[in-house]
C-alpha cells in the first residue's frame, strides 16, 4: 500500500518526484506569489512574446506553474525566462531559472510531493492546441503511471 | 526528442571509500594518490533521470527508477534504460528531502 490519507489530501508515499521536462515549451514556476501577480506576469509574457495562450496550475498554497502554448527554441525560451526574472525581481523564479539553464530544459512537477497534491489547472487563457496540448498529454501519461504505481 | 519525463529527488546509496596515500617521486617531491578500497559508506545524494520514449517503455522505466537510484544526472531513452538498468542506476533508496525541480 503506497497511498496514505493525510487529512483530506491523499499523500504520495513514494519519495521520488515525477515531472515533465521540455526545452521547447515556455514554463515558469512562481513560488510564494499570489494568483493575481502570477496571472499578471502570464498575460504580460503572452502579449509581449506572442505565445498564443497559457494555463496556470496551482501546485500548493501561493505556488503556481505557468505553461505557454507556442513552440519556441531553447534559445528563445531562455530569453523569455530571463526577461521575467529581470523584470519581476523574484528570487525564487530566478533560482528556478538558473537550475533550468544548467539542465538545458524546463521541468515542472506533476506527481504529488509529501503533503502537496499534484498541481491542478486553475486558469486557462487563449489557444491550447500547441505545446499546452502536448503538456496535458504527458501529464495524463504521468498521472496514469502514478495511478498504476499506487495500485501496485 | 525534447519532451521527457523526469524522476528526481534525494536518495541514500553506498559508494566505495577512496583512501589517500603519499608516494615519493623520482624527483624528490611527495605526490598524493588515491586508491579505491573495498569498504563502502552510506551517502546522501540527489540526482535525476530524464526519460524519453513511448508510453509503455516510460511506464516500465519509471517503475524501475523507483527501485534503482540514478548515477548522477541520467539523460537516457526509456528503451535503453530498460535494456541496461545497472549501467544508469545503482542500489539505494529514495529519501524525503526538499529538492528543487
Amino acid at each position: 500500500m503506497v497511498l496514505k490519507v493525510h487529512g483530506l489530501i491523499e499523500k504520495w508515499s513514494h519519495k521520488s518526484i515525477i515531472g515533465y521536462t521540455d526545452d521547447e515549451t515556455v514554463m515558469l514556476d512562481f513560488d510564494n506569489t499570489t494568483f493575481k501577480t502570477v496571472r499578471y506576469w502570464a498575460s504580460k509574457v503572452k502579449k509581449k512574446f506572442r505565445l498564443g495562450g497559457f494555463i496556470i496550475l496551482k501546485s500548493s498554497k501561493d505556488c503556481y506553474h505557468i505553461v505557454f502554448d507556442r513552440k519556441v527554441s531553447w534559445r528563445e525560451n531562455v530569453r523569455i525566462m530571463a526577461w521575467v526574472c529581470l523584470l519581476s525581481k523574484h528570487m525564487k523564479v530566478t533560482g528556478w531559472f538558473i537550475l533550468q539553464c544548467i539542465k538545458e530544459g524546463s521541468t515542472l512537477r506533476v506527481s504529488p510531493k509529501r503533503e502537496k497534491p499534484s498541481p491542478r489547472i486553475v486558469f486557462r487563457c487563449g489557444e491550447e492546441n500547441g505545446q499546452i496540448e502536448s503538456f496535458l498529454k504527458y501529464r495524463k501519461l504521468i498521472k496514469n503511471i502514478i495511478r498504476k504505481l499506487k495500485a501496485d | 526528442m525534447s519532451k521527457k519525463i523526469a524522476v528526481y529527488g534525494s536518495f541514500e546509496t553506498h559508494v566505495l571509500i577512496k583512501q589517500r596515500y603519499w608516494k615519493r617521486r623520482k624527483d624528490g617531491f611527495m605526490q598524493r594518490y588515491w586508491k579505491k578500497t573495498r569498504r563502502m559508506k552510506k551517502v546522501e545524494m540527489s540526482g535525476r533521470y530524464e526519460f524519453s520514449g513511448k508510453g509503455k517503455d516510460l511506464y516500465k522505466a519509471v517503475v524501475k527508477a523507483h527501485r534503482l537510484v540514478p548515477k548522477g544526472f541520467v539523460d537516457v531513452s526509456a528503451e535503453k534504460f530498460l535494456k541496461h538498468p545497472e549501467k544508469y542506476g545503482s542500489e539505494g533508496s529514495w529519501i524525503d528531502r526538499e529538492v528543487e525541480s
